[in-house]
C-alpha cells in the first residue's frame, strides 16, 4: 500500500467518523465564533486602529479555536486501544502523521471559510477584493499551526493533563508562525501586497515546510515513545 | 524444554535486515525470545525469558496477575521496547519500525481495537484495507457468516456487546490470517459459541503454521487446546514444556502459583 492510499484510508476514517459525531468541528465553529463576538463587543475600535488590531484578534481566535480541534485529534485513537491497533498494523507512520494533518487541516479550512467573511462584516472591512490573498496568508500559517500541533498533539498524547500541556508546549513554539501570519495580514489589509512582508512570508513557507518534513520523519519515534 | 534448530539461510544473511526477510517470507515463522526484560521505572516486568517457538505451536500463557503475561504480549506485538534482550523472527531481530514484520503479528483484544463510530463492515474494510489486502464483498460476507454477525454488518460497533465485539476482531483476524497470534484473555467476553468459534478458528491457524500465544485464566480451557505451556510469575518464566498427559511438572509448577488448583 503506497503512502498516499494509507493517507487517504485514514483521512476517510476520520472523516467518516467526524461526519457521525461532529464534535470537533461545532465545537470549532462555535468558539471561533463566539470569539469574533467577543471581540467585536468588547474593543470599540476607531477605524484607523482597525488594521492594527484585528489581525491579532483573528490570529488568537483561530489559534484558541485550533487547540480546541488539536485536543480531540486522538480521541478515536484513544477509544479502545485504537491507536495499538494502528501502531501494531503496517502503516507507515509518516502517513498516520499526514493524515491526522491533514484531517485538523480541512476542519480549520472549514472553520476559516466561515469566520473570515464574519470577521469582514464584523470589523466593517469594506475591501473584499483583499479576501483571496488574506486567504492564502491565512492558509500558510494554519498549515503551520496543524503540522506543529499535531506533533504535539501526538507527544502529549498519553500524559495525564494533555488538554493543560498541549498549549503550554505549543504556544511558544508557534511564535514565529504566530508572528509571521498577523504581520503579513497586516500588509494585506493595509495595501493588499506582500512587498515589505516577503520575509514574513518566505519564514512562514519555510516554517511549514520544514516542520511538516521533520513531522514525517520523527513521527514514528514521536508515536511509539 | 526449548529445541534449539538449526541454522537457516535467514540467520547466515541476518545482516541483510529487510532484505532476508523478503526471502524467508513464504516459510512458516519461527520466533525466539533471548534473555527478554521490560522494567517499568523500578519495577522489572519481565526478567530474562528465552522462549523458543517453533511453526504451528500454540503457547497456553498462564500465571497470576502482575506475572508479565501481558507485558510479554505488548513486547511480542512490537507495542513496547524491551529494557534488555531481543526478539527474533526466522532469526532476525524484530524491530516495530519494519512494517513488514508488523504485518505478521496479530493482538486480538476481545472487545478492543474497533472504532466505535464505524460499523462492522467499515472496520473489517478500513483494518483489511491497512494491511493492505482487499477481500471480496462475498469473502467478508462469508467470514460475518461464520462468526454470526452477518445481519449486524450494518450496525455500529458502539451498539455491540463485548462478546459479539471479539467475534468481529476473530473475523477481522480471520481474514488477515497473521503468522504470529497472541491473545489476551479472549474467553473472558465470549459465550460457548463464540469460544467454539475462536478455537476452530485457533486450530486452523495452527495447522496453516502460524504460532498462536494465549494468555489466560481458564487454565483448563486453554491447556485442552494448546501444545506448549508457559508460566510466568513474577516477571521470570518458571515452567515452559510440550504437553503432555500426564503431566506431573505442570501440575507442580501450576500449584506453587495457586495453590488451590485451577480451573
Amino acid at each position: 500500500m503506497t503512502l498516499c492510499s494509507q493517507v487517504c484510508l485514514l483521512l476517510w476514517k476520520d472523516l467518516l467518523l467526524e461526519l457521525r459525531r461532529r464534535d470537533s468541528l461545532l465545537t470549532m465553529f462555535f468558539f471561533g465564533t463566539l470569539l469574533l463576538f467577543v471581540f467585536h463587543f468588547s474593543f470599540d475600535l476607531a477605524p484607523d486602529r482597525i488594521m492594527d488590531m484585528t489581525p491579532a484578534m483573528l490570529w488568537l481566535a483561530f489559534l484558541f479555536t485550533g487547540t480546541l480541534g488539536l485536543a480531540q485529534l486522538f480521541h478515536a485513537e484513544r477509544e479502545n486501544h485504537c491507536l495499538d491497533a494502528l501502531l501494531l498494523s503496517p502503516l507507515d507512520r509518516g502517513a498516520f502523521f499526514l493524515a491526522k494533518t491533514a484531517f485538523n487541516l480541512l476542519l480549520m479550512i472549514l472553520v476559516e471559510l466561515v469566520v473570515i467573511p464574519l470577521f469582514w462584516i464584523l470589523f466593517n472591512l469594506t475591501a473584499w477584493n483583499l479576501l483571496p490573498q488574506f486567504f492564502l496568508v491565512t492558509l500558510l500559517g494554519t498549515i503551520g499551526f496543524c503540522v506543529l500541533g499535531t506533533l504535539m498533539s501526538a507527544i502529549t498524547l498519553r500524559a495525564r493533563a494533555r488538554e493543560l500541556l498541549l498549549p503550554l508546549v505549543l504556544f511558544p513554539l508557534m511564535i514565529p508562525v504566530i508572528l509571521a501570519t498577523i504581520r503579513c495580514m497586516e500588509a494585506v489589509l493595509r495595501s493588499g501586497q506582500f512587498g515589505d512582508v516577503a520575509p514574513w512570508l518566505r519564514l512562514l513557507a519555510s516554517f511549514d515546510v520544514i516542520f511538516l518534513t521533520a513531522g514525517v520523519l520523527i513521527f514514528d519515534w514521536v508515536i511509539e515513545s | 524444554m526449548n529445541q534449539p534448530h538449526a541454522p537457516s539461510i535467514v540467520d547466515q544473511l541476518n545482516f541483510c535486515g529487510i532484505a532476508v526477510h523478503w526471502l524467508d517470507w513464504a516459510q512458516p515463522l519461527r520466533v525466539t525470545v533471548d534473555k527478554l526484560a521490560k522494567a517499568y521505572g523500578f519495577l522489572w516486568a519481565l526478567r530474562d525469558l528465552d522462549l523458543d517457538l517453533a511453526p504451528g505451536e500454540s503457547v497456553a500463557l498462564l500465571g497470576p496477575n502482575g506475572a508479565g503475561k501481558t507485558t510479554l504480549l505488548r513486547l511480542l506485538a512490537g507495542l513496547s521496547t524491551p529494557t534488555r534482550g531481543s526478539i527474533n523472527f526466522d532469526g532476525v531481530t524484530f524491530s516495530p519500525s519494519v512494517p513488514t514484520l508488523r504485518a505478521r503479528i496479530g493482538l486480538l483484544a476481545p472487545a478492543d481495537h474497533l472504532y466505535e463510530n464505524l460499523t462492522v463492515q467499515e472496520n473489517l474494510h478500513f483494518f483489511t484495507r491497512l494491511y493492505g489486502r482487499s477481500p471480496s464483498p462475498a469473502a467478508m460476507a462469508e467470514v460475518l457468516e461464520q462468526v454470526g454477525l452477518a445481519r449486524r454488518a450494518g450496525e455500529f460497533v458502539a451498539n455491540l456487546s463485548s462478546g459479539m465485539k471479539c467475534r468481529l476482531s476473530i473475523a477481522k483476524w480471520q481474514l488477515l490470517e497473521p503468522e504470529l497470534l497472541l491473545l489476551d484473555e479472549p474467553y473472558g467476553v465470549l459465550d460457548g459459541g463464540g469460544i467454539d468459534l475462536l478455537e476452530k478458528f485457533l486450530r486452523g491457524q495452527c495447522a496453516k503454521g502460524s504460532i498462536v500465544i494465549m494468555a489466560s485464566h481458564h487454565v483448563s480451557r486453554v491447556l485442552h487446546l494448546c501444545s506448549r505451556a508457559v508460566i510466568l510469575s513474577q516477571g521470570r518464566l518458571t515452567f515452559n514444556e510440550m504437553k503432555q498427559q500426564p503431566w506431573p511438572a505442570f501440575d507442580r509448577a501450576f500449584g506453587e502459583f495457586l495453590p488451590q488448583g485451577g480451573s
